[in-house]
């Protein structure tokens, strides 16, 4: 994508300008979305009153806020009364333990108080399930009374590194923040240069380089701009960003706060997804140790930057992860994609300046700073520097987090520190649901980098690995991600809405009646996807469905004429 | 330097244009198919038909993206016609087919579905998918008068949600459910009729299939004729294009390329045509003998008018006779009819109902620039970063210019209403200056006192341009700004950041409406704008000036004609010698050179005898003049009553004769609209049967009463008003175009969109100050009736009603209500719904409540569009101290919980 630069050009932007400004008048203070989402809390949707009172005080047709609340799994009307959510993630759904743990439930809740959440970032022990703000998994079913709700252990996996940058051990306030000042005696330019020449590229997927991000924001003449933590891990599979959020909560507003001072932001939002509520807590906590201490607000430590944060949590939808739909969520506005120029950069939150960075690139920013941004860039390949988080899911031998250096061979991740697979997988889903199926014989030919990735035909994004089991079939494999990309488009691009909905029922039915599926039409409608949608969403799907039909061709081909 | 490749040939692009808009250009409108992008909303990227490849290098490497939204680059080879690229198009249309029903030789829009058009152009022969989910059970919704919608047809391109969005502002219609269950909902999924919606039909028009629609069928390609023509309703002048089946009217829609509307319009020009073959329509003219109106034929009623004038002229005098023109006929019949007044009867007693709306403007205008007409354009809205609306609500009166107000104010465009009501724009603007009704004057003199004060002059424009400043200047300085706050009951400090907010926009643009003119300082308040304008240079640029919204369709056309006493066509002074000369040659008649009757002193001469007779054209003064008792004794008391309408109107049914007239729809001729812009009106459909269009019927009396006068045409009348009115000079009828002229239009034909540019038309611009002053309405009454109303008016209604009342519309808006303050209903206790009887020193009436925080505490609103109200039983006597422009916005009144005696029906 990044060969294709285009200049500013606003007539070209295709949101709701108008809804963009009237949220933005009332802004984070008083946010909208915010509001709905609390309006949902009782019952599991906002009241038609509530809507309306909502629609007067931001002068937004009622349409706006009904419109916005039906877009997602926890506002939305069919919501209504949900109480307990199960996983429905990948990782879940190929460990095959939630039928149990709907069982399980069934014993406390009604069926229709049970609603699906995917993916819980409990990847590594599954069984996982939501109750009352609080996430549950592995063993955590077996003592689980509703009325008697009992903590559980949020670091239930492993941490390990071989090149310890984004794990280091976290030094303490004092410490930790003495490279803030330090930094803010610095110009922004001096700081922008040393992100630049680290060459770190953005860990959300797309690789994009954020020093020309952040470039391109600074450059902008505005008064408002905003810094953006995307914290929606939406991946099935992928939990880093949660690791981050919840145990080195600093290192992410660390590098939210170095965005703003070297863009001219005053403002970080940090979009967390409402599956990982305990991350939000531990994230407001250290804003509010922040806070205490006199970091945030207006003349930072007497360097005129002023900065202050706000959580925005999000309401179930896939494609929130996606920054400009993450953008309209904040704002209010149905989570559709925008199309692009105007870039973020240009014309973002509430039609401002906006940097959308992924918390594990966020993170990234403080031992740039810390050792200089040449340090960095020794670490990894030409194209992929620095260090990389992966995460491994419960069918291998030590699930957990592994902090590596890019260019790492994938057989080490795999055999040294996931300590190889506990039950026999046929191949691994790397990246998330839009990542490649690797097959086991290509795990010697992968190492951990953008380039290694893309090179071989799949794709690195988010380093999530999720295990396909052996005697799990390929096509149900392939029906689940369909299910999972119709489920969650957004449904504003034609391609995306009908095909994915059509790719779902042409394995579904393939897999469940006696029906063959036309190669030519599957073919076209794999190429439709991947050329005609607006967004990776539906343009990303093809690649898994299509290393599957290519490295399971015999698995396959009954299904197909 | 700026050169793209479309298949390996070079072009030059413009910044900023997009590949679809580019190769479009360069290679026909249709090159690329599109569902998703509409002429007037902004691109959106949902269907991707309009997918193209494109290539950093000749034959290189290639992208696929969707042309509507991106932006050319330079050196870009664009490939739009691949073989890749044709297959993708298909396939993408396959998967619509997929939930979409195969009807289509059923379907209200076959023939004209951009669907199956662009199905076509694909190449589709067959669905493979096999049968899955659809949306095809959708129930059609039918509640409401005109929109209709039948979301099974959706393809969910989201154009009609950007047209409420973008185009009308409404926010009525979203999305709903996310991907695959994505569907069009209207308010909090609620049908047509109980949504928000405002009928303004944009979501139709845009609308690439029958998905949504109209009761009109407006996209059905029955139609044997389509006919450009101009909106007879308000001011804007928005064009439309009339379908007819047979000389049959069937639908109307808004052409893209209306340089007033672009696509755009509200519900009365688009769906309130019906009134138009309604059976009450006038068929015949109709004498009065014993009281009761009797069928005559045209010669008959020739006869009778001709006799009865000449012998009134004969014996009372040319002055005993009065005439008043419509402003919803066009400048060649207005034309006409002054001439008819002056020349044949020799008088001038000519007036127009400018009198009860925009006199004031015309006059303050004309004192204070030279020209009493709107300084600058609409399409300047592009240009503006402040917009101040004082006395209007052009959501409702002036829609489609409102609708762009609003975009602007959404936008964050800075915006000052100065207004009593909180009225939809005040809701969206940065200063709602909601003041007591009747103190506009007090108002302004306070923010030219901050903007004086804070020395935010324009002293460059000021001196170069103005005379009168400093005498104005020491007249402001003097006032007592606290008195001022007190008189106003706005908060001094508010519109002190408004004033500075006007004074340092770089160009602020001002709007008005009768709420500025209605007063008994009226013309005083126009002024004081101009003084606004002036002092900041807000004359003479873009995105400036001062820009009153004309009320009817051709209020500004009907004083540019000479429809008024004092003033001849091209508001030329009647009583100056010479041109009183120019006159009498040109008309070949002797013209009087004494000022003739305004409206409300026509009412007081007929009351005292010195006036027996009147000819009235489409306008219902006993419903809408003020102190409707008095305006009906005033006609009752006549000799003669000469109404020409298209329906027994409350003033009708007093005529001594009355003469069925064709409406716009049935005649040609050119409405001016509130930008100066003259265009045409175009002949739809022949004459009603019976009926006869004004400017023929006075042609033919005049010929009658012995004038020789040519046929009436729109070609000839041009002509003739061409030689006598000056700024009309370049007015050809067949050089207007579709998209008119503004005048002044120069000998060459050239117009002008700006006035004022250089110098002013009276040379240097001129300070006034006034003091404000308490109107006598309230220094009279304000003891014993406390409260204020003041009158509006709803978007689906015009004035009388004659019209709007006979269409649609009233399925709609059923009633004039009363908007009242909770606190004040509390007082009263008076529940939402309850018949009010609002009593004045002149009468009452019982209208229905409607309580709303619109309004502050004491004042109260309505409107007068329905017959059984007649609400101006109660409004004053008192008028404009100049322009003789009634008092409608101040009227002194008391309330209580009805009974329900009062009604007049
Ligand atoms: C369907 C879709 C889902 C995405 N989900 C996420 C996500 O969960 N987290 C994330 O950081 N980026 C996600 N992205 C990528 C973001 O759009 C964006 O590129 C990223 O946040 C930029 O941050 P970075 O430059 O730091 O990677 C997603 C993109 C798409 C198309
Ligand atoms: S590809 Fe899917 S998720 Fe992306 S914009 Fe299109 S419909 Fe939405
Ligand atoms: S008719 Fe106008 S207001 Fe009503 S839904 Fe359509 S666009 Fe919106
Ligand atoms: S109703 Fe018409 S305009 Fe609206 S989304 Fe459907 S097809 Fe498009
Ligand atoms: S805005 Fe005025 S001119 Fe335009 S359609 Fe409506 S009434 Fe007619
Ligand atoms: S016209 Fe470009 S995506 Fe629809």
């Amino acid at each position: 994508m990044a060969i294709f630069s285009y200049f500013y050009s606003e007539n070209l932007s295709c949101m709701s300008k108008n809804l963009s400004e009237l949220s933005g008048r009332k802004g984070l203070t008083n946010n909208l979305f915010e509001k709905m989402g609390d309006a949902a809390k009782e019952t599991g949707t906002p009241s038609e009153e509530r809507l309306n009172e909502l629609s007067e005080e931001f002068l937004i047709g009622k349409a706006s806020t009904y419109g916005t609340t039906t877009f997602y799994d926890f506002t939305k009307p069919e919501n209504k009364n949900k109480k307990v959510y199960i996983c429905n993630g990948s990782a879940c759904v190929c460990a095959g333990t939630q039928q149990k743990v709907k069982e399980t439930l069934l014993k406390q809740f009604t069926e229709n108080e049970i609603g699906h959440m995917t993916c819980l970032g409990r990847c590594y022990e599954n069984s996982a399930f939501h109750y009352q703000g609080k996430n549950f998994s592995g063993q955590d079913m077996l003592h689980f009374k509703k009325e008697n709700l009992i903590q559980n252990n949020l670091l239930n996996y492993n941490i390990k590194a071989t090149t310890p940058l984004l794990t280091i051990p976290y030094s303490g306030f004092e410490n930790h923040y003495a490279l803030l000042k330090k930094a803010l005696n610095q110009t922004p330019d001096e700081l922008l240069s040393e992100i630049k020449k680290s060459n770190l590229r953005g860990r959300g997927g797309a690789g994009f380089p954020m020093g020309f991000k952040w470039e391109a924001c600074k450059n902008e003449n505005n008064n408002t701009k905003f810094i953006i933590c995307n914290a929606d891990e939406g991946d099935p599979g992928a939990y880093s960003d949660r690791y981050l959020l919840e145990q080195r909560p600093h290192s992410v507003l660390f590098g939210m706060m170095v965005a703003g001072y070297i863009t001219g932001a005053e403002w970080g939002v940090l979009y967390i997804r409402a599956e990982y509520p305990e991350a939000a807590n531990i994230v407001q906590q250290a804003i509010d140790e922040l806070k205490a201490n006199n970091l945030l607000g207006k003349n930072i430590n007497h360097s005129n930057f002023n900065f202050d944060f706000k959580i925005i949590k999000a309401q179930g939808a896939y494609i929130c992860g996606e920054e400009t739909a993450l953008i309209n969520s904040i704002e209010g506005q149905r989570p559709e994609v925008r199309t692009r120029p105007p870039f973020p950069t240009q014309m973002g939150l509430f039609n401002k300046p906006t940097v959308v960075n992924n918390v594990e690139t966020l993170a990234a920013v403080y031992s740039i700073i810390k050792n200089g941004g040449a340090d960095y860039a020794k670490l990894g390949t030409e194209k992929s520097k620095g260090t990389k988080l992966v995460c491994l899911d419960s069918f291998f031998n030590h699930p957990g987090i592994y902090e590596v250096e890019m260019g790492t061979p994938l057989s080490f991740v795999i055999n040294e520190l996931g300590g190889g697979f506990k039950i026999p997988v046929k191949a691994m889903q790397i990246g998330g649901p839009l990542g490649g199926i690797v097959p086991l014989e290509k795990i010697n030919e992968l190492s951990i980098d953008f380039e290694s990735f893309a090179k071989q035909g799949f794709l690195l994004g988010h380093a999530s690995v999720v295990c396909i089991p052996t005697d799990f079939p390929m096509m149900k494999y392939l029906e689940h991600l369909f299910e999972f990309a119709a489920y969650e488009s957004c449904g504003k691009c034609f391609p995306c809405r009908l095909g994915t909905k059509r790719g779902h029922e042409l394995t579904q039915k393939a897999l469940n009646e006696n029906y063959k599926i036309d190669r030519a039409l599957f073919a076209d409608l794999l190429n439709t996807l991947q050329q005609g949608s607006l967004c990776a969403h539906g343009g990303g799907i093809p690649l898994p469905v299509r290393n599957a039909l290519h490295y399971f061709n015999k698995e396959l081909k009954m299904y197909f004429n | 330097m700026n050169t793209a490749y479309i298949n390996n040939n070079p072009y030059s692009f413009n910044a900023g244009e997009s590949i679809l808009a580019f190769v479009k250009r360069i290679e026909g409108n249709k090159i690329i198919p599109t569902l998703c992008d509409a002429p007037n909303l902004d691109p959106f990227g949902s269907c991707r038909v309009c997918s193209v490849e494109v290539a950093l290098e000749k034959n290189g490497q290639t992208k696929t993206v969707a042309s509507c939204h991106t932006p050319v680059t330079n050196g870009l080879y664009i490939y739009h016609n691949t073989e890749a690229i044709r297959q993708l198009r298909k396939n993408i249309i396959e998967l619509v087919l997929t939930d979409h029903p195969l009807t289509c030789l059923t379907c209200e829009v076959n023939g004209n579905c951009e669907l199956q058009e662009v199905a076509a152009r694909v190449g589709i022969t067959e669905v493979r998918y096999p049968e899955g989910a659809n949306h095809l059970n959708r129930a059609k919704d039918l509640s409401h008068p005109y929109m209709r919608s039948e979301l099974s047809k959706c393809i969910n391109c989201y154009r009609c949600v950007r047209a409420c969005d973008e185009v009308q502002g409404e926010m009525v219609l979203t999305m709903a459910g996310r991907g695959f269950d994505a569907h069009i909902a209207k308010s909090f999924n609620q049908s047509f009729f109980e949504s928000d919606c405002v009928s303004c039909g944009a979501c139709s028009q845009a609308c690439p299939t029958s998905a949504i629609s109209d009761v009109f069928q407006s996209k059905s390609i029955q139609a044997t004729q389509k006919t450009r023509t101009v909106c007879t309703y308000c001011g804007v002048g928005c064009n439309l294009e009339v379908a007819t089946v047979g000389g049959k009217i069937k639908s109307i829609q808004a052409p893209y390329d209306a340089e007033v509307n672009g696509g755009h319009t509200c519900l009365k020009g688009r769906y309130a045509f019906k009134f138009y073959d309604h059976p009450e329509r006038l068929r015949t003219p109709l004498i009065k003998r014993n009281k009761k109106f009797e069928p005559a034929t045209w010669e008959e009623a020739y006869d009778f008018i001709a006799t009865q004038l000449t012998h009134i002229k004969n014996e009372n005098g040319p002055d005993a006779i009065a005439g008043i023109s419509s402003a919803r006929t066009p400048n060649e019949e207005n034309y006409l009819m002054q001439k008819f007044i002056r020349a044949v009867i020799g008088t001038n007693n000519i007036d127009c109902c400018a009198r009860v709306c925009h006199s004031p403007t015309a006059l303050g205008m004309q004192k204070t620039f030279g020209t009493g007409a709107a300084t600058n354009s609409i399409e300047e809205l592009e240009y503006t970063d402040c917009i101040f609306v004082i006395g209007a609500n052009p959501s409702n009166a002036h829609p489609v210019t409102g609708a762009k107000l609003k975009q602007k104010l959404m936008k964050g465009i800075t915006g000052i209403v100065v207004d009593p009501r909180k009225t939809d724009l005040a809701k969206y603007a940065t200063y709602h200056l909601q003041l007591r009704p009747g103190t506009n004057v007090a108002l302004l003199n306070m923010m030219l006192y901050y903007i004086i004060s804070e020395g935010l002059e324009d002293k460059e424009f000021i001196t170069s341009r103005c005379e009168g400043y400093e005498e104005m200047k020491a007249e402001i300085l003097k006032l007592n700004i606290n008195e001022l706050e007190e008189i106003t009951g706005v908060n001094k400090n508010l519109v002190r950041e408004a004033s500075i907010a006007y004074a340092k926009a770089n160009a602020a643009m001002e709007f008005h409406g009768l709420g500025v003119t209605e007063h008994t300082q009226g013309t005083y308040t126009v002024q004081l704008i101009a003084d606004l304008a002036m002092i900041t240079g807000n004359i003479g640029k873009k995105g400036a000036g001062v820009n009153p919204l004309r009320g009817q369709n051709n209020v500004q056309g009907a004083a540019d004609m000479g429809a008024q006493p004092h003033q001849g066509a091209g508001y030329l002074d009647v009583t100056n010698a010479e041109i009183n000369h120019r006159y009498n040659q040109f008309y070949g008649a002797k013209v009087p050179s004494h000022i003739g009757y305004k409206i409300p002193e026509m009412f007081d001469a007929a009351l005292n005898g010195k006036l027996k007779a009147m000819w009235i054209i489409g306008e219902d003064v006993v419903q809408t003049d003020p102190n409707t008792q008095k305006v009906m004794k005033a006609l009752e008391s006549l000799d003669l009553l000469v109404v020409s309408e298209l329906f027994m109107t409350e003033t009708a049914k007093l005529a001594t004769i009355v003469l069925p007239a064709s409406s716009f729809l049935e005649k040609e001729g050119t409405f001016t609209n509130g930008e100066r812009r003259i265009q045409r009106v175009q002949k739809v459909v022949e004459p009603i049967e019976g009926t006869k269009p004004d400017g023929q019927i006075i042609v033919e009396i005049m010929r009658k009463m012995g004038y020789e006068q040519c046929d009436y045409t729109a070609e000839n009348m041009l002509n003739e008003i061409s030689q006598i009115v000056p700024f009309f000079a370049g007015v050809k009828w067949n050089e207007l175009g579709k998209n008119g002229k503004q005048w002044p239009v120069l000998p060459n034909g050239t117009d002008t969109k700006m006035l004022h540019t250089k110098e002013f038309t009276r040379g240097k611009g001129k300070f006034f100050f006034y003091p404000f002053k308490e109107s006598n309405e309230i220094k009279t009454y304000e003891k014993d009736y406390p409260y204020i109303i003041t009158t509006n008016r709803e978007l689906e209604h015009y004035n009388c009603g004659a019209m709007t009342r006979r269409t649609g519309n009233v399925e709609i808006v059923t009633e004039d209500v009363l908007l009242i303050n909770p606190i004040d209903a509390q007082e009263n206790k008076i529940k939402d719904g309850e018949l009010v009887c609002v009593e004045s020193p002149r009468g009452k009436v019982d209208i229905k409540a409607k309580i709303t925080n619109e309004v502050k505490l004491g004042v109260l609103s309505s409107t007068f569009h329905f017959p059984e109200i007649m609400l101006n039983n109660i409004t004053s006597n008192e008028h404009d101290s100049e322009a003789m422009c009634p008092e409608y916005k101040v009227v002194s009144c008391r309330i209580r919980k009805s009974k329900g005696k009062h009604l007049t029906h």
